[in-house]
């Protein structure tokens, strides 16, 4: 594992609405996300999960504080280098879908590709095996509409995966299906992150989810609250063996309660 | 995004909701389908023109008289009936005002006016024809004729034929009213001979002239009332009319035509420089432009009509693709979190909107094609408005009119389109994705 996070943010701060009216719905977050992790955002609703990962997927500007990506302040990336980086670095998944319903399955795959400029044959050969990876490949021609919940979830993981990113973003994915269905989107998710090495931020209120992830960092009112790491990581990295303690420096490891705040 | 990828995009987007696309399109068509028929038709009127135009010696041409001349000759082209009221009888005891003639002195002069061109310069004499009739009626009517200038071998006629200017036997083309007037059609007449008759001013001696009518010259907005002869007949004409004439009389110019370099010189410049030396001048705008501004103000007239329909057009266009915005906040917001631009947005909205600019003047242009062709056939038949006027295409499509129309329509449509893309292209990816 790297030692530099891949994002990491210092003092994060988003306020909606002006002066007098104005809400803070983070107030001061710090983060260090490293390449190759699953990381879930748990929090209750209006918490501000989703708004932190907005800005972690550079979709929305912080008002105070940095989010930096490989090291690099995105304050000082153009808009340009900002679309660029969501549109090949990153795969986004949202609780509602969020694609073009009344258009086929392969063309909402293809959509990352075609904004990139990626030639028609090209891409059509990468969505069908992105397709295939989630197991809808005979699916290709029916049209988004027709599809069960799971399946359109199953679509937008491959429109998330079809460009190779290095993290995905996912809000609430499993948070419009039962559970059967959800697990087996969790399942496609992790198996992502385990093959490909694909870094996992998952936005989610559901505990069961939370805790397969290698790390939680739980949100209250617009601040961490606590953050911990799954056991087994926690011991290989930190049993007995304080010389490899480095990825973590930074992070604090143990067990905060809201109380002690 | 590459563009091709748009362009597709926003001709699919137009089919999603096909009533709506259509409505906006049949806005556009009936602007297009006005501009493009009034810009056909101002082709027609003016090809129609310029060949009237040619047949004089084009642009620049200029007929010079006497000054003194001038109201005569007003006189004559009244007398000789213009346009379509046709010839006038010949009454013996009514006497015909006399031309001044142009002397030497004059057309050396004017040789040397700056903006003349020296070598266009040919003399007319006037003929002086007593009546013309035929055997097919007992009326006799005044005729007013020339010779046919050299060169000007452009005169349009009925049937196609022209004068053998070097013909060894008498040939005319007639005036189109003499036609029914000398009891015949405009082609039946053709080969049929008339009798012209000239009636010596001292001696009352009447010689008559048989001549052939080789063609009818083309009804046009120009006519002049003038009928050509071939060389001959009007050599013989003249020599009848001067035999007794002292020999230094004989060779004397009624009028003279000439060129000028318009692009130099105003026609108003040059008539100043003519009357300097005693010498008035009718242009082609003399002669057709009143007839031009006719065409202008009414074709101009349903060319407004087309704009007023442009812009509500461009109303349509910028209402359709508001509510085109409004739907696809979704698809736009999707768009932009996956990482297209907002040029790109911008870029798709704008390009849909000149989709249906090009597809509401194409259909505009091929409907007016198809009805144009139809009307114009319609009007040149038997009893219909244009049928005396034969060589009159009503309609004529350019490809540079229909290039200038589609593009101009595209380019309106961009503008309006640019008012809802910039909306698009302003939406912030997250407030879409919050947006249920
Ligand atoms: N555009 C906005 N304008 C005003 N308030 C907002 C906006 N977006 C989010 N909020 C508020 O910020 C808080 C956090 O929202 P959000 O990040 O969506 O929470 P979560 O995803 O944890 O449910 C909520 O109180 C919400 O009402
Ligand atoms: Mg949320």
């Amino acid at each position: 594992m790297s030692k530099k996070p891949l994002i990491s943010t210092r003092n994060l701060r988003k306020s909606y609405g002006r002066r007098s009216a104005a809400f803070e719905a983070l107030k001061g977050i710090n983060l260090d996300i490293y390449e190759g992790e699953s990381v879930a955002i748990i929090g209750k609703s209006g918490s501000g999960k989703s708004t932190l990962m907005h800005l972690l997927a550079l979709l929305d500007k912080p008002t105070e504080g940095t989010i930096k990506l490989e090291g690099k302040n995105t304050s000082q990336f153009r808009q340009h280098k900002l679309n660029d980086i969501r549109n090949k670095k990153f795969g986004f998944v949202f609780q509602s879908f969020f694609m073009n319903s009344n258009d086929t399955v392969l063309n909402n795959v293809i959509l990352p590709l075609k904004i990139a400029g990626v030639g028609f044959r090209e891409r059509r050969r990468r969505a069908l095996e992105a397709l295939r990876v989630v197991d809808l490949a005979d699916k290709a021609k029916n049209k988004a509409n027709d599809l069960s919940g799971g399946q359109k979830q199953r679509v937008c993981i491959a429109r998330a995966i079809v460009n190779d990113p290095k993290v995905i973003f996912a809000d609430e994915p499993t948070g419009n299906l039962d559970s059967g269905t959800g697990e087996r989107i969790i399942k496609l998710l992790f198996g992502l992150n385990e093959r490909k090495g694909i870094t996992l931020i998952i936005v989610t209120h559901d505990q069961d989810l939370a805790n397969m992830c290698d790390r939680q960092i739980h949100i209250a009112d617009g601040e961490v609250v606590e953050e911990g790491i799954k056991q087994e990581l926690y011991d290989e990295n930190f049993d007995g063996d304080n010389d490899n303690d480095g990825m973590r420096e930074k992070n604090t490891i143990k067990r905060i309660d809201v109380e002690e705040d | 995004m590459k563009v091709i990828d748009i362009i597709k995009d926003a001709n699919a987007n137009l089919l999603r909701n096909k009533l709506r696309t259509f409505l906006t399109i049949l806005a556009i068509f009936i602007g297009s389908f006005a501009i493009v028929s009034t810009s056909a038709i101002q082709a027609g009127v003016n090809s129609f023109i310029d060949d009237q135009v040619n047949s004089y010696g084009g642009e620049g041409y200029l007929a010079i008289v006497n000054k003194d001349s001038m109201d005569a000759l007003e006189g004559l082209t009244n007398a000789m009936g213009g346009g379509n009221s046709g010839p006038i009888e010949y009454d013996p005891d009514k006497k015909q005002d006399g031309m001044t003639p142009i002397n030497e002195e004059q057309i050396e002069k004017l040789k040397k006016i700056d903006g003349i061109d020296g070598d266009s310069i040919v003399k007319q004499k006037s003929l002086d024809i007593t009546y013309v009739t035929s055997k097919e009626t007992d009326k006799k009517y005044l005729m007013g004729a020339e010779a046919l200038p050299p060169g000007n071998i452009k005169v349009a006629t009925i049937n196609g034929h022209s004068l053998d200017l070097k013909a060894d036997e008498y040939q005319l083309l007639l005036e189109h009213t003499y036609v029914k007037a000398l009891g015949y059609d405009d082609q039946n007449i053709v080969d049929k001979k008339i009798k012209i008759v000239v009636k010596d001013q001292f001696t009352n001696e009447e010689k008559t002239f048989e001549a052939r009518v080789v063609d009818v010259i083309a009804p046009g907005v120009v006519s002049m009332s003038m009928s050509y002869f071939n060389n001959k007949l009007a050599d013989d004409i003249y020599e009848e009319n001067t035999k007794y004439y002292p020999p230094e009389y004989k060779d004397m110019t009624a009028a003279v035509a000439a060129n000028y370099d318009y692009n130099k010189y105003s026609a108003e410049e040059i008539k100043d420089k003519l009357e300097d030396i005693g010498l008035s001048a009718m242009t082609i705008d003399d002669i057709v432009g009143s007839i031009k501004s006719f065409f202008d103000v009414i074709l101009t007239v349903f060319k407004i009509f087309g704009f007023i329909a442009l812009i509500a057009a461009a109303i349509g266009i910028i209402n359709t693709l508001f509510m085109a915005v409004q739907e696809r906040t979704r698809e736009i917001g999707l768009d932009k979190a996956l990482g297209m631009s907002s040029g790109k947005v911008f870029a798709s909205f704008t390009i849909e909107a000149i989709s249906l600019g090009f597809w509401g003047s194409v259909f505009g242009i091929v409907v007016s094609i198809i009805i144009g062709n139809i009307v114009n056939v319609a009007f040149h038949a038997e009893g219909a408005f244009l049928e005396s006027f034969p060589t009159f295409n009503l309609v004529i499509y350019t490809i540079q009119d229909v290039i200038t129309v589609t593009l101009l329509i595209m380019f309106i449509a961009f503008l309006a389109g640019t008012l809802p893309a910039r909306r698009a292209a302003h939406k912030n990816p997250i407030d879409s994705l919050r947006y249920e």
